[in-house]
């Protein structure tokens, strides 16, 4: 199996989970952003936004290509012969949708960030004190765990 | 299909890469923030950050604030990592609201998971006396030209579009502007906000948006300007001659903003 990492920019670290998660017998996967320019369009990134990200991505070790989402990612995962995309999880719908397009021609994993309270059973979202009250217990311990 | 290049001589020379690459982008949107991307400028706001003095004094415009945000936004700093350095500066009573204003991020998105239509559609109908369709659907042209009647709100819009940052008591000062004394649809604040802020998140801008409005709280969010000179004086013009708006006693703007509301 080979796997290619795919960053988005909800998950620009390089010590992100999904790196070690790519990693198979010590070798690390190549990892890439696909800059589309419509897609970010859509989000409403203007250009300071989109300075950021790629001052962000230009510190990391990352191929950056131009292009449409999809068909890009899509080419790149032949190149690489990789036969499995690892990247990060997010609630964000349009990434969502881009990797269900993409799980349908390849195996597509997504990766949590770490979290920042374990939480056995998940509050009422309605009231952030409601959620506040069960998170306190644990939000104030290293690694938000016992 | 061609790598892009990611050494740049200078910062002007990766912007002018990066609009090379982004056709849309509209013609005035020239603006670049003096907020650098990257690990390395992350880990020198981390290595800056007070967590307790943040909580003594991070609603003055001036305030300890960290700064994090547009990191934490892309995940460059996960949250877990800001937490636990925290704990290495006081014991909880010292760090609880640096912490608790993590945990606002980490709530916002797990409503964005578990309910992803909220991010656009009112959650709860406006408590404000006035209906959905009470409001204007597009800002008007005074708040994007940052002309309005108000020298602190166009101070507050000036820095947004050049900086892409807010201080999070402007941005509260700013959207309660927008929507209550404006009555615009929270959506189009959040739409604004979006477009500059470098931490800009669907969730964390839309729904704090709709906290202010009221659709996603119990209540409206407002200030007066005595509320405003007292946390942000120093950082912007906040006479009363400049913003005869905003002032007033809370009792007098409810009823001059939300006269329909029963009880506040």
């Amino acid at each position: 199996m080979s796997a290619l990492i795919w960053l988005h920019e909800d998950a620009l670290r390089a010590d992100h989970p999904l790196f070690a998660a790519a990693c198979e017998n010590g070798e690390a996967a190549p990892a890439c952003f696909i800059w589309d320019d419509a897609y970010m369009a859509d989000m409403g990134y203007g250009l300071k936004r989109r300075v950021f990200i790629y001052e962000t991505l230009a510190e990391m070790n990352v191929e950056i290509y131009a292009g449409p989402l999809v068909t890009t990612l899509k080419d790149l995962a032949a190149r690489h012969k990789a036969t499995h995309i690892i990247t990060g999880k997010t609630p964000n719908p349009l990434l969502k949708s881009t990797m269900a397009d993409m799980r349908e021609t390849i195996k597509l994993s997504a990766i949590a960030d770490e979290a920042f309270v374990q939480m056995d059973t998940i509050p009422e979202l309605k009231r952030f004190f409601k959620y506040w009250n069960k998170a306190k217990k644990k939000a104030f311990l290293f690694d938000g765990r016992a | 299909m061609e790598q892009e290049p990611t050494c740049f001589d200078t910062r002007d020379a990766l912007v002018a890469h990066v609009k090379a690459l982004s056709p849309s982008l509209a013609a005035d949107d020239h603006h670049v923030s003096p907020i650098c991307g990257g690990r390395q400028a992350a880990a020198k706001k981390l290595a800056a950050m007070d967590p307790v003095a943040y909580g003594g004094s991070r609603n003055y415009l001036d305030g300890a604030v960290t700064k994090l945000s547009p990191y934490i936004r892309h995940g460059v700093v996960s949250l877990n990592e800001a937490r636990n350095r925290a704990l290495d500066y006081g014991d909880v009573k010292a760090i609880e609201k640096f912490v608790q204003e993590l945990a606002w991020r980490d709530f916002w998105q797990r409503v964005y998971k578990q309910n992803p239509d909220w991010i656009w559609a009112d959650v709860e109908p406006y408590k404000t006396g006035f209906h959905a369709d009470d409001y204007a659907d597009t800002l008007p042209d005074d708040i994007l030209a940052a002309e309005t009647d108000s020298a602190a709100m166009n101070h507050f819009i000036d820095e947004l579009k050049s900086t892409g940052y807010l201080h999070n008591h402007a941005r509260m000062y700013l959207a309660s502007y927008i929507v209550h004394w404006r009555r615009v649809k929270w959506q189009a604040g959040a739409e604004f906000f979006l477009a500059h802020l470098l931490d800009g998140d669907p969730a964390s801008n839309n729904l704090s948006f709709q906290w202010v409005a009221s659709t996603f709280s119990n209540k409206p969010y407002y200030f007066n300007l005595e509320n405003l000179q007292k946390f942000a004086a120093m950082q912007a013009p906040c006479d009363y001659h400049t913003n005869k708006v905003l002032a007033g006693s809370y009792d007098d703007l409810a009823t001059t903003l939300f006269p329909h509301m029963e009880v506040l």
